[in-house]
């Protein structure tokens, strides 16, 4: 399982775990079905405390992106998300206020952010429709 | 109940004081870090913890028990890899295995079969023919195959080439804690920190025998921050009461806060600089601008 983590980041690291998880999720590399790693390979691997491991499981959990069944270990859940509209603005709302805060103090203006919304937004369709040979940062 | 609990703890070697009123408390499961400098007093802390040396003041509890009253009570709970670790020559490693662990209650000897192949340690070969590397690793076996509740480790990589020193750590303290995570507790007393740095739930920088710093090691992350700020002229004077180290270098300023938060960003953006720019610490970092080289230091 392909997992980078940056201590330098100043994100702490069990939340790069849940985040690069959703994010193969999301793009298709993982899908419904596919089992994680176990704590322990996942933390040995990392070389990261196995509590860390499985506070990003917990918390995958939580957002009922994966599943624990006993015997089969953590795998992508099935269904969808069960948010409704509302938990999930307010989840996203997080996000998007964080964007907007470095877009300031980046000097990034409205509009500029905006374009910069839609560029990648395409980027990530393209990507999630198996354009392969788009690498992009 | 903790795992390991130190108050006050003071001990002296004539005038010197080695540890001066040293705190620090470990929950069980966690795995923590002990930093410091050389000389900073972390193996007399160990020392004490061992009932090898006696605190001159202070309390020490290791689940729940004094090391000076009860210490085989003690050392039943507990497994210690010193940094150089001495065997007996004319004994085989299977052979210092047995040895070993005929002075515990508990030894697990499928653990020990498992870790004896992951290290590709050959049980028939004498302890003299071994390298520093292997020699390492055995004690680190004698210490894990008993499953002690509290394992405590002092410099546990030095000298050790990086392939073992990654296998160590990406297999041994993983394999120690899987078993019983909530109730298997490692101490590592070390100044190698960047090794550590993933593994690392809490710790404790010890300076000149005090705790100086002790944090989770997220909140660590989150609260430490270096920022570079260049002005176009003269850099202004500059006090806000989270600065704990500014560094002038012509146009630029290098700031280190250990307390950050965007107020504080926007406080410093208030001086127009030409550029800043927010830059994390590592771990290892944070305890050089902790315990290391002084700058120019805020209050």
């Amino acid at each position: 399982m392909f997992i980078e983590l940056n201590f330098k980041s100043g994100k702490p690291a069990y939340l790069q775990i849940v985040d690069q998880i959703k994010f193969a999720a999301a793009m298709g590399d993982l899908k419904p079905g596919d089992s994680l790693p176990s704590i322990r390979s996942l933390a040995e691997e990392l070389r990261i405390n196995r509590n860390t491991v499985a506070k990003a499981y917990n918390e995958l959990e939580h957002e009922g992106i994966v599943e624990t069944a006993p015997g089969k270990g953590v795998y992508i859940k099935n269904c969808p998300s069960p948010f409704g509209p509302e938990t999930r603005n307010a989840m996203l709302s997080k996000v998007v206020d964080a964007a907007i805060v470095q877009a300031h103090h980046l000097q990034v203006n409205r509009e500029e952010l905006l374009n910069l919304f839609i560029q990648r937004y395409e980027e990530f369709e393209k990507r999630r429709k198996g354009g392969a040979d788009s690498v992009s940062k | 109940m903790y795992a390991l609990e130190i108050k006050d703890l003071v001990r002296k070697f004539g005038h010197t004081e080695a540890v001066n009123g040293l705190n620090l408390t470990v929950e069980q499961g966690r795995c923590y870090g002990l930093f410091g400098r050389n000389g900073a007093g972390k193996t007399t802390t160990i020392k004490c913890l061992l009932n090898l040396l006696e605190p001159d003041k202070g309390v020490i509890r290791i689940l729940g028990l004094d090391p000076v009253k009860d210490e085989v009570g003690v050392k039943s709970q507990i497994a210690y890899v010193p940094e150089l670790v001495a065997f007996y020559p004319w004994m085989t490693v299977q052979g210092t295995l047995d040895y070993v662990a005929s002075f515990r209650k508990h030894w697990n000897k499928s653990l020990e079969k498992d870790l004896l192949e992951r290290f590709e340690l050959d049980p028939g070969k004498k302890v003299t023919a071994l390298s520093r590397g292997m020699k390492a690793q055995l004690s680190l076996l004698c210490a894990i195959c008993p499953e002690p509740p509290l394992l405590i480790l002092d410099e546990p990589t030095s000298g050790l080439d990086p392939i073992v020193r990654r296998e160590f750590i990406q297999t041994v303290i993983g394999a120690y804690q899987e078993a019983d995570p909530t109730n298997r507790t490692v101490f590592i007393s070390t100044h190698l920190i960047s090794e550590f740095e993933g593994l690392i739930d809490a710790f404790t920088i010890i300076e000149k025998g005090k705790d100086v710093l002790t944090l989770e090691s997220d909140a660590a992350r989150e609260r430490f921050k270096k920022i570079r700020m260049r002005f176009s002229g003269e850099p202004p004077e500059i006090r806000e009461k989270e600065i704990m180290k500014i560094t002038r270098d012509g146009r630029n300023l290098e700031i280190v806060t250990n307390i950050y938060s965007p107020d504080l960003q926007a406080r410093l953006e208030r001086f127009s600089p030409e550029s800043l720019n927010l830059e994390n610490l590592t771990l290892e970092e944070i305890f050089v601008v902790t315990a290391g080289v002084k700058g120019e230091r805020n209050q």
